[in-house]
């Protein structure tokens, strides 16, 4: 195994990882922006990760300089193409996603904050008070 | 063992391909089948770039090349259109 293969597939490793998490990003996420977040990120951080390994593996002269171009303008047309997707969704009027127990969950996340705040606040008091007083 | 490693990379390309076709059939509003259109037209492009490298073509390499700017101009054309379609412009 050289060197030019082991690089070769940390970079495909990774790009699986990447794409496996887009994949499931856009079965799991709700709503369509989540939705185009994980598509547009992971998506292209796959394929460029891809393309990366492959150009490290490119048995010619040729073939790698066609890689690179092809890694030039993916790098121009997936973002632009992921803009236009947002837009679109902007402008046809789909509304945000919001989670549904919103205010319920938000008052007990602040009461036990504010609990386990006051807790630290007074050991911290005290922690300070008995170090001072030795 | 290179070949193994792209065999192995073209059948998870495969994979996620099948995924997002999936998902352009389920998806419920129009945005959501254009992000898979997305994602698969970049899942297209690895495919054919892995599959030339492990073939030894260069052929592969020039579809691609094309591949990749006809779609990102066909995909623009689609949003244009759907867009005007969903605001009522572009009728005159």
């Amino acid at each position: 195994m050289s060197i030019r293969e082991i690089f070769a597939l940390i970079s495909f490793i990774v790009s699986a990882v990447f794409g496996l998490a887009g994949v499931a990003g856009l079965f799991r996420f709700p709503g369509p922006y989540a939705r185009l977040q994980a598509g547009s990120l992971c998506g292209t951080t796959s394929v460029f990760t891809a393309f990366i390994g492959v150009l490290i593996l490119a048995p010619s002269w040729a073939i790698a300089f066609r890689i690179i171009i092809i890694m030039i303008l993916f790098m121009v047309n997936a973002p632009v193409s992921s803009f236009i997707v947002a837009r679109f969704t902007w402008e046809s009027g789909t509304p945000m996603w919001k989670p549904k127990k919103k205010p319920r969950r938000r008052k007990a996340a602040t009461a036990a904050g504010r609990k386990a705040a006051a807790e630290q606040a007074t050991d911290a008091g005290t922690a300070e008070k008995g170090e001072a007083d030795s | 063992m290179t070949q193994i490693m792209l065999q192995g990379m073209q059948i998870f390309f495969l994979f996620c391909a099948a995924l997002c076709v999936l998902r352009f059939i389920l998806g419920p509003s129009t945005p959501d089948r254009l992000v898979a259109l997305n994602v698969l037209s970049g899942v297209t492009l690895g495919f054919l770039v892995v599959r030339g490298v492990a073939e030894g073509r260069v052929l592969y390499l020039d579809v691609a090349l094309v591949y990749d700017i006809f779609g990102f101009l066909g995909f623009l054309a689609i949003a244009r259109f759907l867009r005007d379609k969903l605001t009522g412009k572009g009728d005159e």
